[in-house]
């Protein structure tokens, strides 16, 4: 990996749609990050876009597009969100409900700044620890300072440990540099962590020819990471079809969701005659 | 889906769908629906004033299935006006108050072809101001057998210095209304009342008449069920169309109008359709207006 000390920084992009633009232009937070006395304006923005291909499910006979609801079994109805409440289940039928206004309470306060505490080093982090991965775009004003902590990071290969809250959540964050920008990456708490220690066996004796067997077999397919190399494909051949169909035939369409035209709203009682008289028409 | 914004009184609506038919093998839309509302409001509205309406859906139309929507949907518009309401079981609730045809418009495009009240309004939730009897034939017993049970009814509660009101269930049934409207009124006292009523009522017509809920005491009988005189329970709305076939209407009758409806033995002829009702509330005024009006004093049985 090269590093970039010098020119525009460098953030990564990737062909994406009129939304993505958005959310990289907006960012999903902005604020500052900062240690000991620097204090670098950014604005956080997402680093993956999952590769998984999304479908809307659409109504058969004319393609409108569907919505979920909450469905009550026990009376075969639908339930308006006003009659909904959350349960936490304790056990087979038994819930302690909990209210909007006690998750609120335990809610944190929106972070205004990425205050690192601590700089580890980046190897330390075992990548098991690692959430979601996020850019973080220096705002105006902060792009020598930016440039400079970038810079450093990589050279020390140190990642910087805050905490953040995201969303509602509070996040225990790295902060590292990777390719002439910061990425953040939010971490699991150790808590959430699985043990893994039972899965490794106990030990047993090994002989040095079978050590040495196995590094060599190792060592004959070392290469450089390219993960250009590997591709979801599955994910390309769904593309591909959808790319056919799309020259083959025209997408469907669903509804128009008709607002009446004209500059007012019509009177209420020309609007009923109309639909009736329309209605007569068609019988 | 079609929208239609409309203007009324400066509010606007948003109308939709207005071309679904929600009553197929007859052929009614929603614009059917509304329009039936528009022209019957003058009269249907001082009956829902300050009453917490249940609405009853019917997103699909009548031969699909229904929801009651006791809540006032949270996106309502901001002019629709609400009130708290404590459920049996003490749990708080906001309900829509219909009290303009703007409100009525509204919860008509949400398809709520039955507009059902409770017998006290929202301010005296636990005061009724009248007493109802509901009578519901029991096959096949049918809305002639109810008509000659309203009839005798109207006679005992006639000696007991008390008015009653009558209107067509629009389904198989008569609901007799008798007004109070005094404070201090309970529900406790109009339950007492009805049931000892309708235990009369069952002991002096055994052949026709039943106090007990349970149904295999209703076949070929009318049952006068007392036990909507409470605080939980809710009449559909004098003047609401019904969830039936076609769309008829729970309208009020003259007691002449009943006595010779009665004799003419036509179940048909009981029942009011959406048309007829406009017509004759035109022409004849608000039959159940004394429902709203008239002040009675329950006397001690």
């Amino acid at each position: 990996m090269k590093m970039k000390t010098s020119g525009p920084v460098r953030v990564p992009s990737r062909s994406s749609s009129d939304r993505e633009d958005e959310a990289a232009s907006h960012g999903i937070w902005s604020g500052t990050i900062s240690f000991s006395l620097v204090a670098i304006p950014v604005q956080l923005v997402k680093a993956v876009e999952p590769g998984h291909v999304s479908f809307r499910m659409l109504h058969r006979k004319d393609y409108s597009p569907l919505q979920r609801r909450m469905f009550c079994p026990e009376e075969e109805k639908m339930v308006p969100p006003d009659e909904i409440v959350r349960g936490y289940e304790i056990g087979p039928d038994k819930y302690i409900l909990i209210t909007d206004e006690e998750l609120e309470s335990v809610t944190p306060e929106r972070s205004r700044t990425i205050e690192i505490v601590e700089f580890i080093d980046a190897k330390e982090v075992d990548p098991i620890y690692y959430d979601h991965p996020y850019y973080l775009v220096p705002s105006k004003g902060g792009e020598k300072a930016y440039r400079l902590l970038v810079e450093v990071m990589h050279r020390t290969d140190k990642a910087g440990l805050a905490k953040f809250v995201l969303g509602e959540r509070e996040y225990l964050v790295a902060v590292k540099s990777t390719d002439g920008a910061l990425a953040l990456i939010t971490l699991h708490y150790h808590e959430e962590i699985l043990p893994g220690e039972e899965i490794s066996p106990k030990e047993v004796e090994t002989g040095a020819d079978e050590k040495s067997h196995i590094k060599k077999s190792i060592k004959n397919m070392i290469a450089d990471f390219d993960p250009e190399k590997y591709a979801d494909k599955r994910r390309k051949k769904i593309m591909d079809i959808l790319k056919k169909k799309a020259k083959e035939k025209a997408p469907v369409e669903a509804p128009e969701v008709e607002e009446e035209e004209g500059a007012g709203p019509a009177d209420l009682v020309t609007a009923l005659k109309e639909s009736m008289r329309k209605v007569k028409k068609k019988r | 889906m079609s929208r239609k914004i409309v203007d009324l009184g400066g509010k606007r609506l948003s109308l939709s769908n207005l071309e679904k038919d929600l009553y197929p093998s007859y052929g009614f839309t929603k614009a059917h629906i509304l329009e039936y509302y528009r022209l019957i409001s003058k009269f249907i509205l001082p009956h829902l004033k300050d009453r917490p309406v249940t609405l009853t859906r019917y997103p699909e139309g009548v031969e699909k299935g229904f929801f009651f929507e006791k809540r006032c949907p949270s996106h309502r518009p901001g002019w629709a006006k609400t009130t708290e309401v404590r459920g049996d079981k003490g749990e708080r609730r906001t309900a829509c108050l219909v009290n303009d045809l703007e409100t009525l418009m509204w919860v008509e495009n949400l398809a709520a072809l039955e507009l059902h009240v409770p017998l006290a309004r929202a301010g005296t939730p636990e005061t009724p101001d009248s007493m109802v009897f509901d009578l519901d034939p029991g096959y096949p017993a049918n809305i002639l057998d109810c008509a000659q049970v309203a009839l005798i009814l109207r006679d005992l509660l006639s000696r007991l210095k008390l008015t009653g009101c009558v209107k067509t269930s629009g389904k198989k049934g008569l609901h007799v209304f008798v007004p109070l409207n005094r404070k201090g009124t309970t529900f406790e006292e109009t339950k007492q009342f009805s049931k000892a009523v309708a235990e009369i009522m069952q002991k002096n017509y055994s052949d026709l008449v039943t106090s007990k809920m349970a149904k295999e005491n209703r076949r070929a009988k009318v049952f006068i069920n007392w036990s909507q005189n409470d605080a939980s329970k809710t009449m559909v709305c004098v003047y609401s169309l019904r969830a039936q076939e076609k769309p008829t209407v729970s309208f009020p009758l003259a007691w002449k109008e009943l006595e010779k409806l009665a004799a003419q033995k036509d179940p048909e002829k009981l029942l009011v359709m959406h048309s007829e009702a406009v017509r004759r509330a035109e022409k004849e005024g608000d039959l159940f207006q004394e429902v709203l009006k008239k002040k009675q004093k329950l006397p001690h049985l």
